[in-house]
């Protein structure tokens, strides 16, 4: 697999690995790889940054500059926790803070720093780890209507808990009581990812 | 280090889904980069992110957007792995960039008997704020309630109050109905990085003297 591949179908070892499709991006600087991985979940970022109030041509630029950061931070993702879905999640988190917010200092970007300078390699485990994404969203779909609305309204419409309390009508407790109770029902689940 | 003391869980859901507001989100990535625990929690929780992105109906993508992708990759510069050279003593990264000199060249506004501070930042709206509290050993902070969410780190000696002892790299997340009087363990000053959203009140017969502890 080279770089000259661009232009030809890309050769996906399965339509939904994106696992692997990320370790051809960090070991072999695969550019079909990050096309593939563009199509998977290019479309998907698109969506989350239009539901926390982008335009077209913002929410398309945040697409891009996340997967020129998946690009740029490949091979740092075999020292990563996490599937590729998860990993794409914080990147686009990460992004829309610095260029929504335009907050000065950057806690995440940091924090990511000392992650990386001490936590173990977990590569080999990233397949198993995809799959465990797959039991999250249908353990996701169990949760009451009233959690996976707070659920969603803080992870993708980008609100903050306060925020939360307002629009639909409860008290801020209340919603952060919600939550609690939605990671008690999903921990085992996500603690199963070790 | 053995922390006893982490965040609310909804603290750490919020902080996992990118809401909180600049200073909150110091506190707590600094706590972070003092407890692997906690980061390992915080990766559990960002895969609830990653699980509804997987989960998201696909917008549909301008023409050409993977063109342009593909045709900008050239210039970009592959990362590797940063090594952390910093020493055991060095404050967390977080709070770094915030104290380049360290906590020996804070300069501390006296704000109470025996209780100074020392202001890093405001948040995103102005209403919240960063700073550092520094109360003298065996001294006590006014009795106090917090007109809202308040987010304490210890980065240097410890505390006692009625929820126990708070040393190195504990946190206490206060919401609004909590009151409590820290009083800082004998030995070494205890200082803590403090995130803060509104007007803390004092109960109590010094109250006027100290209203102004944190400089509000
Ligand atoms: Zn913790
Ligand atoms: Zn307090």
């Amino acid at each position: 697999m080279t770089n000259s591949d661009i232009g030809q179908p890309p050769v996906l070892p399965g339509i939904d690995d994106p696992a692997s499709l990320m370790l051809r991006i960090a070991q072999q600087q695969d550019k079909s790889a990050l096309a593939a991985l563009f199509g998977l979940f290019g479309p998907r970022v698109k969506s989350m940054m239009i539901k926390l109030g982008a335009g077209d041509a913002l929410a398309e630029d945040l697409v891009q500059e996340t997967f020129l950061t998946v690009w740029r931070k490949a091979a740092l993702y075999s020292n990563q926790r996490g599937a590729a879905s998860t990993w794409i999640f914080t990147i686009a988190r990460n992004l829309r803070i610095d260029q929504l917010r335009r907050q000065s200092n950057k806690p995440y970007e940091d924090l990511e720093k000392v992650t990386l300078a001490s936590d173990s390699p977990t590569g080999s485990m990233l397949v198993e780890r995809h799959q465990v994404i797959d039991r999250v969203t249908a353990a996701l779909t169990t949760l009451s209507e009233d959690q996976q609305e707070v659920v969603r309204l803080s992870f993708i419409h980008d609100m903050p808990h306060a925020r939360i309390a307002e629009t639909i009508g409860i008290p801020l407790g209340t919603v952060k009581s919600r939550l609690r109770l939605a990671y008690e029902r999903l921990r085992p689940m996500l603690e199963d990812l070790q | 280090m053995t922390i006893e003391h982490h965040p609310d869980i909804a603290t750490l859901m919020a902080f996992s889904a990118g809401t909180l507001d600049g200073p909150y989100a110091t506190v707590i990535a600094t706590h972070l980069a003092m407890s692997e625990g906690g980061r390992e929690t915080l990766s559990h929780m960002d895969s609830i992110g990653g699980a509804l992105l997987t989960a998201e109906p696909a917008a549909l993508m301008s023409s050409g957007s993977l063109d342009r992708l593909l045709g900008t990759l050239g210039d970009e510069k592959i990362e590797v792995v940063p090594h952390d050279e910093r020493g055991d003593d060095a404050l967390p990264l977080p709070v770094q960039s915030y104290l380049p000199e360290g906590l020996v060249a804070v300069r501390w506004k006296w704000t109470g008997p025996g209780v100074a501070t020392a202001d890093l930042a405001w948040g995103d709206d102005g209403k919240s704020r960063l700073m550092l509290l520094r109360v003298g050993a065996g001294r006590r902070v006014p009795e106090h309630g917090h007109g809202g969410h308040e987010l304490t780190l210890i980065l240097q000696g410890a505390y006692r109050d009625r929820f126990g002892v708070f040393a190195k790299g504990d946190i206490a997340d206060h919401d609004e109905d909590i009151e409590h009087q820290p009083i800082a363990e004998p030995g070494e000053d205890c200082i803590c990085l403090v995130a803060v959203d509104a007007r803390l009140t004092f109960r109590g017969r010094l109250m006027r003297v100290l209203q102004p502890l944190f400089g509000i």
